[in-house]
């Protein structure tokens, strides 16, 4: 099973790619530009969302499903009949139809597509958020560079800041079931003092905190005490009013508040529009259930009821507000789901070719780009691995992929792999 | 891998060699002798000096948060200080051992490693009690680790599919069927979780193909699936009854057409006999004496509990990419816990004596701070049990359990996160420390029994009610700069504010990582 040869071809593919030129110059140019400093949403789809039912139709084929394909405000697209509203903002969009992944465990298809690296070893690989908010981090902003909104799944290491230390861990809301299902459990709790306790009283009492624990922590240095006096300090600052208003959705006019939808995930798509409008560079909104083993059809169907308001509403409310421009979109999950539709008309786990949906900033949008074959069960046109995705995402943002960071073994990791060659037709 | 499995270790398992139990117990403490060789050896090797002991009230900390899950009381603290014995290090681990306290927290972590999805998935939480209750039960005999494995594989399931076992009856009751129903009764999760927990072994990324970096096929995978496959779940959700049908021997893997017998890891062939179930094989054949696998990766497990690290890390994750720190150490651990008749006592006893164990987690040289080295203790975050029950302990609160109580909430957002050894505090943590309704009801007088207690005591030095607010929270008495800071802040706003500023106090002895770690 072993390929010893692999990585020696890799590192080799890695230097033409870099040296063809296009790859060096936009990179460059990206990283330069101050035009090209864009924020970053995710929304990502934990469980592995089903692409023929979505972004790749194959109507007139068994494994299509019962689902129609539906025109687009883009001409030549066709997406999914329960996406009626992302249909119409197609002009913004751009789908890639034929990611090409190996991984189809939950666990390590998410690792994978959100840190760039399969686990290997001793090296933490940071998720894709904190590399961002690493590249974007904003000394005077009281706000976390990366905030993760309503994650769901087993696999905490996917919310690492690994070797970048936990100053760029994720700020998490929503995430623990304790604020229930509504739109209220978006509220950060405790971000105000006590009734009974005073401004000066709490000043004084970090004060006396951080005098009284140094010997402590200096002796003791390491992840975990570096991970508590980061939570305790970007807590405080996140306490301070203009940061803690974000997070007040009460704030918003009720219309446009139903127009996303009065659920954990319309509220946080939401919440990400606030956040990045206060310069937070990158936020992520899931939305989990995707894993249609059984019932796909049933669980698509009221999936895409969540979904399609949420993302369009977004994308309309980001351009509304001149905020389009400098946010990019992007839709993704783990990896695809089965072409064939099983026994219980349901989908299984499928990572040799799915779609990801890539938009606003830095994108060109109103096209689709790679395809599958007509029963949609291999890639047919340029093959797109995860490295090359998130160098695309790099570039869209003006942030050079090539960039590297030392990590914890004291090797230097590229933000994106070296081998990635990103997707310039969808670059603006 | 395929290294672990020797032919002769092969040979032994698949023919149940039968070794003789034997006379007299085992020695922890020539365990504990011999794990401290083979960690001096190194730590020679690499010229590094490891840091000196642990005072008395960190070691009686540590001991106490690992064995029985919450800190000591004040009066453990006085009466541990105070004992002159030599021996009283060995001697507090052997009664550690005996509280109901050990049962609980047992039951605890290895609920958290046998069923995740119980804090992960909030329609699986309602499993939590009953399950930890049928564990307690196995810890408090101290059931051996072969028999418990055993029982948990080979669980009766109804065979009659029309009247299917409820997963669950009463959420209180004991119950070991919530391993079955949180795995939703797939075969496959089952399979996946049954070798990673029991085995150390991941071969569920062999799911939908053969794996590229270790040895295990696709095809592995789904034979180990078929173990389980004649387990059926009659409906949909967690809470649906289940059956086996201990005829279906096969699985049609995901994706494919022709189906896969049940078959071993080791590539034999497994015993079969027509009206038992399949589990009942891949038990005997899990837990024997002689799996090369299982001895290993329940050591290194319990190895990785006490040291926040395994000696392959992570601590369920055996692979050839991924070897131990000290190969020859978990191999004698393996065999000495095995030929104890897997007994968790004797390995937490020698683990418990060593001087690794015993030594101070505050670093006295750079090079100590390699987690291979096992050169100083690591700190290891509190999990949500082990912090709420702390925090009752040293504020005195007391109030119902159940679902939307604190303690629960704690459970939800104190989960751990990061690696045991490195443990991420987040934003929402600190938050819920510092402000949270818990903590200020705690460090305000008249809310807080601990705190009214300390301030209402006749007699006291400020100095005094200073000390008993350290003892209650951090285990140990004040250093005389800490004290001499302290009381000049509570004495210098004057007696009017004395309550208000001891409970400053409390509240940052509360947030300190002192508290927040076990270290």
């Amino acid at each position: 099973m072993r390929t010893p040869l692999s990585r020696r071809d890799a590192l080799k593919l890695g230097a033409a790619g870099l040296s063809s030129g296009w790859l060096s110059a936009l990179a460059a140019s990206a990283a330069d530009h101050p035009d090209r400093t864009r924020s970053c949403i995710v929304l990502w789809m934990a469980g592995g969302p089903t692409q023929t039912d979505t972004f790749d139709p194959k109507p007139g084929h068994a494994n299509g499903g019962p689902f129609k394909a539906i025109d687009t405000a883009a001409a030549g697209v066709k997406i999914g009949e329960h996406l009626p509203l992302v249909a119409g903002q197609m002009k913004h969009l751009a789908v890639v139809r034929s990611m090409a992944t190996k991984e189809g465990d939950h666990g390590r298809a998410s690792l994978h597509l959100r840190t760039g690296n399969l686990p290997q070893g001793a090296i933490d690989f940071p998720v894709f958020g904190s590399l961002i908010a690493k590249e974007r981090e904003q000394p005077g902003n009281d706000l976390p560079g990366y905030v993760s909104i309503t994650p769901r799944g087993l696999g905490t290491a996917a919310l690492s800041a690994g070797f970048l230390g936990s100053q760029y861990a994720p700020m998490v809301v929503g995430g623990d079931s304790a604020g229930g299902d509504g739109p209220g459990g978006l509220r950060v709790e405790n971000l105000g003092l006590p009734t009974n306790v005073s401004q000066r009283r709490a000043d004084e009492r970090r004060e006396l905190l951080d005098e009284l624990e140094a010997d402590f922590l200096a002796a003791r240095p390491g992840a975990a005490t570096n991970s508590h006096t980061s939570a305790y300090q970007r807590a405080a600052r996140l306490m301070r009013e203009s940061a803690a208003k974000a997070f007040d959705l009460s704030d918003e006019n009720d219309k446009l508040r139903d127009r996303y939808g009065r659920n954990r995930f319309g509220q946080g798509c939401l919440l990400a529009r606030r956040l990045v409008e206060r310069g937070v560079p990158f936020v992520e909104v899931t939305l989990g259930g995707w894993d249609t083993h059984d019932n796909n059809f049933g669980q698509v169907k009221s999936l895409c009821q969540t979904l399609d308001p949420a993302w369009a509403t977004l994308m309309a409310d980001l351009k509304d507000r001149g905020l389009l421009d400098t946010t990019t979109v992007v839709w993704m999950g783990e990896f695809g789901r089965t072409p064939g539709i099983n026994p219980r008309q349901g989908r299984d786990h499928y990572p040799n070719a799915w779609s990801v949906v890539l938009g606003g900033g830095g994108i060109v949008g109103g096209q689709s780009v790679g395809k599958t074959g007509k029963d949609g069960m291999a890639v047919e046109d340029r093959p797109v691995a995860v490295p090359d995705l998130l160098a695309t995402v790099c570039l869209a943002l003006g942030i050079d992929p090539r960039k590297q960071n030392l990590s914890n073994v004291n090797r230097p990791i590229r933000i994106a792999d070296q081998s990635a060659k990103p997707i310039k037709e969808v670059l603006a | 891998m395929s290294k672990l499995l020797t032919t002769a270790a092969l040979t032994a398992v698949c023919f149940g060699l039968c070794v003789p139990a034997a006379a007299a117990p085992p020695d922890p403490q020539a365990l504990a002798d011999r794990i401290d060789a083979h960690l001096d050896a190194r730590l020679t090797a690499a010229k590094v000096t490891p840091a000196p002991p642990a005072s008395d009230t960190e070691f009686l900390r540590r001991a106490c948060l690992d064995i029985t899950g919450r800190v000591p009381k004040p009066r453990d603290v006085y009466d541990f200080l105070g004992d002159s014995d030599p021996a009283k290090r060995a001697k507090l681990i052997d009664e550690l051992l005996e509280m109901p306290r050990y049962a609980s927290h047992s039951a605890a972590v290895w609920r958290a490693a046998l069923a995740p999805e119980t804090t992960a998935v909030p329609e699986a939480r309602v499993f939590q009690t009953g399950f930890e209750a049928w564990l307690r039960i196995k810890f408090r005999a101290n059931t051996r680790y072969n028999a418990l494995v055993r029982e948990l594989l080979t669980v009766p399931l109804s065979a009659d599919a029309g009247s299917p076992t409820p997963a669950l009856r009463r959420p209180e009751d004991p119950n070991p069927l919530a391993f079955y129903a949180v795995k939703e009764a797939k075969p496959e999760n089952l399979a996946a979780a049954t070798a990673r927990v029991f085995l150390g072994v991941q071969i569920e990324c062999a799911q939908c193909h053969d794996h590229p970096f270790a040895r295990w096929t696709r095809d592995q995978f789904w034979n180990q699936a078929a173990f389980f496959a004649g387990v059926e779940r009659h409906g949909d959700g967690l809470f649906a009854p289940m059956s086996e049908t201990i005829s279906v021997r096969v699985i049609t893997p995901m994706g494919g057409k022709k189906p896969v017998p049940a078959w071993l890891l080791d590539d034999r062939e497994p015993s079969r006999s027509p009206d038992v179930s399949l589990r009942a094989a891949l038990a005997g054949w899990v837990t024997a004496k002689d799996n090369p696998f299982f001895a290993r990766a329940a050591v290194n497990r319990v190895w990785g509990q006490f040291f926040g690290r395994g000696i392959v890390d992570p601590v369920d994750d055996f692979h050839d990419d991924n070897k131990p720190s000290h190969p020859e150490l978990l191999d004698e651990l393996a065999k000495a816990f095995a030929d104890s008749g897997f007994d968790f006592k004797y390995l937490i006893r020698a683990i418990g004596r060593t001087k690794a164990y015993q030594r101070t987690s505050a670093r006295t040289e750079s090079a100590q701070d390699d987690p291979r080295l096992f050169a100083r203790m690591s700190l290891k975050g509190l999990t949500g049990e082990q912090l709420f029950d702390s925090l009752v302990l040293a504020t005195g609160f007391r109030e119902g359990g159940g679902r939307g109580a604190p303690r629960e909430q704690f459970l939800t957002r104190f989960a751990l996160s990061g690696k045991p050894a490195e443990p991420e505090t987040s934003i929402p943590q600190a938050l819920a420390l510092m402000n949270g309704k818990f903590v200020n009801d705690a460090t305000t007088v008249g809310a807080s029994p601990t705190l009214t207690a300390v301030c209402e005591l006749p007699g006291l030095t400020t100095g005094g009610r200073i000390t008993a607010l350290y003892v209650a929270v951090l285990s140990r008495e004040p250093m005389p700069k800490e004290l001499n800071r302290l009381v000049r802040y509570v004495d210098g706003a004057g007696k009017d504010h004395l309550a208000e500023r001891l409970g400053d106090v409390f509240w940052v002895l509360l947030n300190s990582a002192e508290f927040r770690l076990n270290h």
